[in-house]
């Protein structure tokens, strides 16, 4: 109908043209600003190579990249331990079971602007409420965020806690799903708690597991806020993260053509690890 | 010993709560204490104070970034629902060339990571001037894809008999949308615009990029931007200006709560 | 002054085609029925008369104006809905009245046509009710009210009643038809089920692959099947047919196939060519069970007569079906039969063909000699 045509075109058209501006064409200058030198006041330059070559060796971009690495190995497994652990626990018949949900979902509204600096507090060495209980239960307090080696895995166990409401919800989702008739035959086959668990639940949720897996990784690789405002990215670049790093180019050095060029290359990295990670759970369900 | 399992279940479940609710109270309590009470575990303040908001107040236009905040999110969503429901519509009930590039191409979007457009974006809006503007906060948040997709989805599944009817007795293709379509996807309406509205909230690195102007910042920004630069001069200010931000998502979340946990995790099967 | 006019109408959904060149005229108050079986474009057809469809080639008129590019606000017709279309979130009284309002008809003459359909079709004691508060039969009843009040030129009717269970469809067929006759409305309706073509029809139109099979009276179609198509679709239960050839013998047609030879009248095989391989048609309830005995009847391979072993016996009640395979030969056929004398399974009964009840088709499924005195 020419008529639906025209209707169409005015309803879906003004997103069409949306897309070209803020998604295609940024999509596709990204790719040109990392041949380009740009500080946004003079004309940009061709930069040939040179900011693939700078990336390469820039050892401040890879240790970026490795506190990422030592961030996701703290943050995604225990990510899946602390939201499986609590969606067993809610998916039972309890009193009150929606106020237990809406505890554990409270940190995952909150900003982590907010959740960053309520925590600087929290870990803070002399006044931080951490160290006030271990001091109390007879530890000594533990400098949390100026150790560069307790910095990362603190601020991995916070954001694991600002977001498992959100994993807890989409495994409960998950446990639904499994047959009840499924777990009526493995209790007649008399396997014990466990081995319901090994062999029934946690198989089941594998495609949950995955979206954690995932969802995790990819969440991992956007820090930017908790070092932020937390670290800076210290102590000694220990939670410099890749977007902070790439912040600092565009905003604090003025360097365009090179920011984008860690944009993209951080973009293939989260590509290629979410597809390891895939392959890798694949392999595993194999065996 | 079933007894036995089940208290340690729910003194289990308590420790967990407390560790994700107590943080909070913690906060909120503290805003009212003096200095030298911060430190301690008590949510009771011992001499209870004002001060913390006076000065959050009187040192950074916390009033203002309240009233941007409110504005940016309130604008976004509404567009973001406007919009997107049209869209959406032409997307799932309309017949028109080009359609399924446009879908290919929505789904394309979502796997690209912001971090690769992040540039991009910010030097198109200096390009366009819009720098220290609304435009900059606002105009790049108009639609939005994951939203398309799920009103889409749900658009899907309306009978066709209803647009049918609708267009037999008069209707146009809006006026079905709004008048038909709208009163029946209330639900995942509701999604989208908690979503929606929650993203907008909370976001940060986007402003911290396009705004400079202090009275133009939104709540998150300007909270960082005292914070960091020690403006707050004390943890209670600090986090009575964190208050700000807080109060008006947990007063929602304490109504919609429902509502604000599906919307998170319908939004997020994006990632 | 037909109503509704279809000229060459032709539509293609990319390369396939839904309906070829398809012609007809609705007469001025009539009930026209199109039926046929799924992906005949049956709906199609109706939904391009509502606007809903575009054409791709050829004219659709309504009272000879033409409507083929009109909007489907513009046709003044109404439709109802296999589903009912009802909108959910509003009240009946509002289902009813929205296509009137938003034709700025005066408040005073929505509440007339509303009150005068509701009190129509029994539904003023549900008037604030929304649709999930009613039955199936009333959800159908509201939807007629929507098309009713809207005093359209045409009523089109898509598989109505194929939502209701099967004693609220005939109940409903009824009033269909009860309710056309007094408004005299011209109305096509479209259903793939061949009983309520039947009952419904003042004509109908026999649909399969986008072409129009026949067109009649329902009494025509019965007696008078122009193809096989046609011939196996109208009437419960179906034909049997049985593939077989013609020959001369002692100047007479004879139909012969394995097991059973039947003599043909004359002017039944005027066209067809002998030793020209046919199909012949009988309706179950043309076929006479004779006895179960061989008896008194000469034997098996005599004209129109033919032996059988019982395979199963459906009882109905009143009558029942009784599937039979023909002795000396493949075919499996079906009587209906009255209840007085019910032969048993493995029985071998003895069954006559009457010759003047019989069909013949060609290879092409056309029918052969249609003659006057059925017709």
């Amino acid at each position: 109908m020419r008529a639906e045509q025209k209707t169409a075109s005015l309803m879906a058209g003004p997103y069409a043209a949306f897309l070209l501006v803020f998604a295609v064409y940024p999509i596709a200058f990204a790719l040109v600003l990392v041949f380009l030198q740009w500080d946004l006041v003079t004309a940009p330059t061709f930069a040939g190579a040179d900011n693939i070559r700078l990336l390469v060796h820039d050892g401040r971009f890879w240790s970026a990249v490795a506190n990422t690495f030592v961030f996701l190995s703290i943050h995604v497994p225990l990510q899946i331990i602390t939201a499986l652990a609590l969606a067993l626990a809610l998916n039972r018949q309890l009193v009150g079971r929606s106020f237990w949900r809406a505890a554990f979902f409270l940190p995952v509204v909150i900003s982590g602007a907010v959740v960053a600096i309520l925590w600087s507090n929290l870990y803070a060495t002399d006044v931080g409420l951490i160290n006030h209980l271990l001091v109390k239960i007879g530890l000594s307090p533990v400098p949390w965020l100026t150790d560069p080696r307790t910095a990362m895995p603190a601020i991995a166990v916070m954001v694991t806690w600002k977001n498992v409401g959100f994993y807890v919800i989409i495994y409960l989702a998950g446990l639904q799903y499994i047959p009840r008739s499924c777990q009526e035959a493995i209790e007649i086959e008399g396997a014990s708690a466990w081995q319901r668990f090994r062999y029934l639940t946690l198989p089941s949720l594998l495609p949950q597991t995955i979206l954690v897996v995932t969802l995790s990784t990819i969440n991992g690789f956007q820090l930017f806020i908790e070092p932020y405002v937390m670290t800076g990215g210290g102590p000694l670049r220990r939670t410099y993260s890749v977007v902070l790093y790439l912040y600092n180019n565009a905003f604090a050095y003025q360097k365009m053509g090179y920011a984008a060029t860690i944009g993209v290359a951080l973009a293939l990295i989260i590509g290629i690890v979410v597809f390891a990670q895939r392959r890798l759970i694949g392999k595993a369900e194999a065996l | 010993m079933k007894l036995l399992r089940r208290i340690a279940l729910y003194a289990g479940l308590t420790v967990a709560a407390i560790t994700f609710i107590y943080p909070f109270l913690w906060m909120a309590s503290s805003t009212f204490k003096p200095p030298v009470e911060v430190g301690s575990l008590a949510l009771i303040p011992h001499d209870f104070t004002l001060d913390n908001y006076r000065t959050m107040w009187a040192r950074a236009p916390f009033g203002r970034a309240l009233v941007n905040s409110t504005f940016v999110a309130t604008t976004i969503t509404l567009a973001v629902l406007v919009f997107g429901s049209m869209t959406a519509y032409a997307m799932a009930r309309l017949n028109f060339r080009g359609r399924p590039a446009l879908n290919a191409a929505t789904i394309a979007v979502l796997m690209v990571p912001g971090q690769l457009t992040l540039i991009p974006l910010y030097t198109l809006i200096v390009q366009l001037g819009w720098v220290d503007t609304y435009a900059a906060l606002i105009v790049p948040y108009l639609f939005n894809a994951t939203a398309i997709l799920m009103l889409r989805q749900f658009f899907l599944q309306i009978p066709q008999s209803l647009i049918d009817s609708a267009r037999m007795d008069g209707m146009s293709e809006p006026r079905i949308l709004f008048t038909i379509f709208w009163p029946l996807s209330k639900p995942v309406l509701s999604i989208v615009a908690i979503f929606t509205f929650m993203g907008a909230w909370n976001e940060v690195l986007w402003p911290l990029l396009v705004v400079r102007e202090q009275n133009l910042m939104t709540l998150p920004q300007l909270l960082t931007v005292f914070a960091l630069g020690g403006g707050a001069g004390s943890v209670g200010v600090s986090l009575a200006s964190a208050m700000v931000l807080v109060v008006p998502v947990v007063a929602a979340y304490a109504f919609l709560q429902r509502n604000f946990i599906e919307s998170m995790a319908g939004s997020g099967i994006k990632g | 002054m037909p109503s509704v006019t279809f000229e060459h109408v032709t539509k293609r959904f990319g390369d396939a085609t839904v309906i070829e060149d398809f012609d007809l005229q609705v007469a001025d108050g009539e009930l026209l029925v199109l039926v046929g079986g799924s992906g005949s474009g049956k709906s199609t057809i109706l939904r391009m008369l509502a606007g809903l469809e575009t054409v791709t080639s050829g004219r659709i008129r309504i009272d000879d104006r033409d409507v083929t590019d009109l909007a489907p606000r513009d046709r003044d017709v109404a439709m109802v809905f296999q589903d009912y279309g009802l909108y959910p979130h509003m009240t009946v009284r509002d289902n009813l009245s929205l296509g009137l309002r938003l034709r700025k008809i005066p408040r005073h003459e929505i509440d007339r046509r509303v009150a005068w359909a509701a009190g129509m079709l029994g539904l003023e004691p549900l008037l604030d009710r929304k649709p999930k508060q009613l039955s199936g039969g009333q959800r159908q009843r509201v939807a007629m009210g929507r098309a009713m009040v809207r005093e359209p030129k045409v009523f089109l009717f898509d598989e109505p009643l194929s939502n209701l269970d099967a004693g609220l469809r005939a109940q409903m067929r009824i009033e269909i038809g009860g309710l056309q006759r007094r408004l005299k409305t011209t109305t096509i309706y479209v259903t793939h089920d061949q009983v309520e073509a039947m009952t419904l029809g003042d004509r109908i139109v026999v649909l399969a692959d986008g072409r129009i099979q026949q067109i009649g009276r329902p009494i025509d179609l019965y007696r008078a099947p122009i193809n096989r198509f046609v011939a196996g679709f109208i009437g419960t239960p179906p034909m049997n047919f049985v593939e077989g050839t013609l020959r001369e013998s002692i100047g007479q047609a004879v139909f012969i196939t394995e097991g059973m030879s039947i003599g043909v009248p004359r002017e039944k095989t005027l066209t067809a060519n002998p030793t020209q391989s046919l199909t012949l048609g009988i309706r179950p309830e043309d076929l006479r069970v004779e006895s179960s005995a061989a008896q008194s009847v000469d034997d098996g391979s005599s004209a129109g007569v033919l032996r059988g072993r019982v395979v199963l016996v459906e009882r109905l009640g009143g009558t029942s079906h009784v599937h039979f395979d023909v002795a000396g030969g493949g075919s499996r056929m079906m009587a209906s039969v009255s209840n007085d004398r019910l032969p048993s399974v493995g029985e071998t009964i003895v069954v006559r063909v009457p010759p003047e009840r019989v069909h013949l088709f060609g290879a092409d499924g056309r029918a052969i000699g249609r003659t006057a005195e059925i017709v």
